[in-house]
């Protein structure tokens, strides 16, 4: 037993932790949140030559063939900006939606380009009537040509804007399959806008008459493309978790300096125990996220059965996040609110983050019948 | 990152050792009752054979220091004996003892040799059992605030006063405790820490009635006592780490007790209630199928995996010597108030079946009965839910510049 990290993953945190602060300030961050420009930015151009964007992406792809855990801890750095673009959408759910559902020459195709950052495979699944489950999956591949032809509407698309491309879920004509199928972004009737508000990155894409290739279907078929999708959500989640993680470590380290420092009643608000409560509440949170998560971690580096946690990972990890934010809101006040503190930047993403790939209570329903119950 | 232990070959014929003689030295006949208090004299007795044959092959306290009767085993070697006594439900040791886990420890970092000698192989050896003496009527969440009074005279301290929610049922054989060597100096300075054999004159232990006894490791401690010291004369050489230092040494098992020892294992609650909702029907299907019970089902398991996982962190963080700071008695207050939260999600899974121990109207042989009286009890032995708060608060530095440091362990 040994819960430590490995001296290159230490290596690996510390570099990255350097290049954050560096690349992104929060004054980057907040002109980030304000314009909506994300990707390609002059940070995002550099984080992606550092190559660590192919962490998830096997050597003989052109990646880095990273191990899951390597990839955690790159993203609990990430998290602690937290750094917006499509990493997780596309470096690591794109990169696993083609290795589990792709053909070879897919592959080949696309993971040395995904690695390099030459382009960017966002997921889009959810409609209007928002779902992760199956059956809400309405868009359907009209059978045109070699390929399909597809019009309507995905919503509530995380990184959809920054894309280069876009991986979408369709069902087929006669109803009874739903595959994924690969459309660029600035491809003719494909019109995307981001939705105002506290939605981190969401965005609403139109498809009007929009032609996919024969080439272009996951896997050449749309059989069998919900399945490898869910593969490579399983293996997306602790991943995101692991910046979720990270993102709450960053709220809870803000929380305890402002205890310190924050003086009322002639005295730091530490040393309050409601104000205690809080911090303690959220580090219980934080905790719980780190754990589950890098239990899933290790379990998909071990190869050992790994969908309970996967769904108590996504569980936990996205309630703590949510909560952390709230805590923190409590701890800091009216000064948590103003968005140049930069605490805010974390309770929009947490929303997001808490309905990306499912939310606590889809996972809940999903652990209950991976635990056989 | 490796959340199991890994066994070499070596390590995998010392399991087989330890399962054969297991099964050589097991008594047949050990019965688990769903509350302590039901443990017979007969099957305690058995219980501190085993421990006495444990303890003979240093297997008792494995990774103790074998000049003082531990065992000098890798942490992967104690895994290796707790996991194969848990196939038969047991935990090592066999039944409450908190001299090795918790008082032996203290001796462990404070006591002079002469002490370590003196005291440590027959606890560690299974020999006595022990009982912690600390709560008073005055001094609950206020430890320091005791007021039982140790006076020297000549060789020997004469100790007066009161312990209370404290030992087992079945009696023990040294008891430790914390006492004021000093009426007037300041908080923290007046303390003397001694080890004092149960059997002295002016020694009264009275069983207290409480909801139910916390199950403290092994096989439960019983019912809980009030202890009297009436003029109790003690020899000078029992007091352990100096006069007026008995706070210091106290840190070092509160440390553990809050926590910072950590543990690994499955709950065997979870594994017990998700098999009486499979098998038991209600309106023609398993309760298993009803959603509102699946929604409470899944807190209870969530609840049960993150203290899981707080203590297996724990158990790594102490055996690999990490800087532990608030992590102990973070376990601890996660664990006391999941338990509590996880009852009330069984109250509402089960109804009045949780409530009895009726063969015929409760659940799960009782061990569910149980559980609802355990999760108040378990809240407050060791230091109130509170309490853990405040520790944590002091050791994450909240609303301070300075951290206040972990209990000092033996390394």
């Amino acid at each position: 037993m040994d819960l430590s990290l490995t001296a290159e993953q230490e290596m690996l945190k510390s570099a990255v932790s350097r290049f954050i602060q560096q690349e992104y300030p929060k004054e980057t961050l907040l002109e980030m949140a304000e314009t909506g420009e994300v990707a390609p930015s002059q940070p995002w151009r550099k984080l992606v030559e550092t190559g660590w964007l192919g962490i998830v992406v096997p050597e003989e792809y052109g990646g880095e063939g990273g191990t899951f855990t390597d990839a955690g801890v790159l993203f609990e750095e990430l998290g602690r900006g937290p750094v917006p673009g499509p990493h997780i959408s596309s470096s690591v759910m794109g990169t696993f939606a083609i290795l589990e559902g792709g053909t070879e020459e897919q592959k080949r195709d696309w993971l040395p380009r995904l690695a390099r950052g030459e382009r960017s495979l966002v997921l889009a699944v959810t409609e209007a009537d928002y779902s992760w489950w199956e059956e809400d999956v309405h868009l359907v591949a009209q059978p045109s040509g070699d390929g399909f032809q597809l019009n309507g509407a995905k919503v509530y698309v995380m990184d959809a804007t920054s894309a280069t491309h876009l991986l979408c879920a369709v069902r087929s004509e006669d109803g009874n399959t739903v595959g994924l199928v690969i459309i660029s972004a600035d491809a003719p009737g494909v019109s995307t806008r981001n939705l105002p508000g506290f939605a981190w990155h969401l965005a609403e894409i139109k498809l009007e008459n929009v032609a996919v290739a024969g080439s272009d279907v996951l896997g050449g078929s749309l059989n069998g493309g919900w399945d490898a999708l869910q593969r490579a959500i399983a293996k997306t989640i602790p991943i995101m978790g692991a910046f979720q993680t990270g993102a709450s470590q960053m709220v809870y380290e803000m929380s305890v300096d402002y205890s310190r420092a924050r003086m009322q009643f002639g005295t730091p608000i530490g040393r309050f125990q409601r104000v205690q409560d809080h911090i303690i509440n959220l580090v219980n949170q934080l905790d719980a996220a780190r754990w589950t998560n890098y239990e899933a971690l290790w379990k998909l580096d071990n190869h050992r059965p790994v969908q309970d946690a996967v769904h108590l990972a996504k569980a936990v990890g996205s309630e703590a996040y949510y909560q952390a934010c709230n805590f923190a809101h409590e701890v800091h006040a009216g000064l948590g609110s103003m968005t140049e503190y930069g605490l805010t930047l974390h309770t929009t993403a947490s929303r997001t983050l808490y309905h990306y790939l499912g939310d606590p209570r889809f996972h809940r329903k999903r652990l209950a019948d991976a635990l056989g119950l | 990152m490796d959340f199991e232990p890994r066994y070499t070959q070596e390590q995998e014929e010392f399991r087989q050792e330890v399962r054969e003689w297991l099964k050589d030295n097991m008594p047949p006949d050990i019965v688990q009752p769903a509350d302590p208090i039901d443990l017979t004299e007969e099957q305690y007795q058995k219980r501190r054979d085993l421990g006495r044959s444990l303890g003979s092959k240093g297997w008792l306290w494995p990774t103790a220091d074998p000049q003082y009767g531990g065992g000098g085993l890798s942490l992967d070697h104690a895994v290796v004996i707790e996991e194969e006594m848990d196939t038969y439900g047991m935990s090592v040791p066999p039944y409450y003892d908190s001299g090795g886990r918790l008082g032996g420890a203290s001796i462990m970092v404070w006591g002079t040799e002469e002490q370590k000698q003196q005291f440590l192989p027959p606890i560690l050896k299974g020999e006595v059992r022990t009982w912690q003496l600390l709560s008073e009527p005055e001094a609950g969440s206020d430890l320091a605030n005791v007021k039982t009074t140790a006076e020297r005279d000549g060789d020997e301290y004469v100790i007066n006063g009161q312990k209370i929610y404290v030992g087992s049922s079945l009696g023990c054989d040294m008891v430790w405790t914390l006492t004021r060597t000093d009426t007037e100096a300041p908080r923290h300075q007046n303390l003397g820490w001694f080890m004092i054999p149960s059997d002295l004159p002016g020694i009264t232990i009275q069983p207290m009635d409480l909801l139910i006894s916390g199950g403290e490791g092994g096989a439960g401690s019983g019912v809980k006592n009030t202890v009297f010291f009436d003029n109790v004369r003690v020899p000078a050489t029992n007091l352990i780490g100096g006069e007026n230092e008995g706070w210091k040494v106290a840190t070092t098992h509160l440390e553990l007790e809050h926590g910072t020892g950590g543990h690994i294992g499955r709950n065997w609650l979870v594994d017990r209630l998700f098999e009486y909702c499979k098998t038991t029907q209600r309106r023609g299907e398993p309760l298993t199928k009803d959603p509102d019970v699946r929604e409470r089902l899944m807190d209870v398991y969530i609840e049960a995996e993150i203290s899981r996982l707080f203590q297996l962190r724990n158990y790594w963080m102490r055996h690999s010597k990490a800087n532990i700071t608030y992590e102990g008695p973070q376990a601890s207050y996660y664990r006391k108030v999941s338990g509590l939260r996880m009852s009330g999600a069984i109250l509402d899974i089960l109804g009045p079946s949780a409530l009895t121990y009726d063969p015929e109207r409760g659940a799960a042989e009782g061990h569910i009965e149980a559980h609802q009286r355990s999760a108040i009890v378990a809240l407050h032995p060791g230091g109130t839910a509170d309490i853990q708060k405040v520790i944590m608060a002091r050791r994450i530095g909240i609303g301070r510049e300075v951290r206040e440091r972990a209990g000092e362990l033996a390394s």
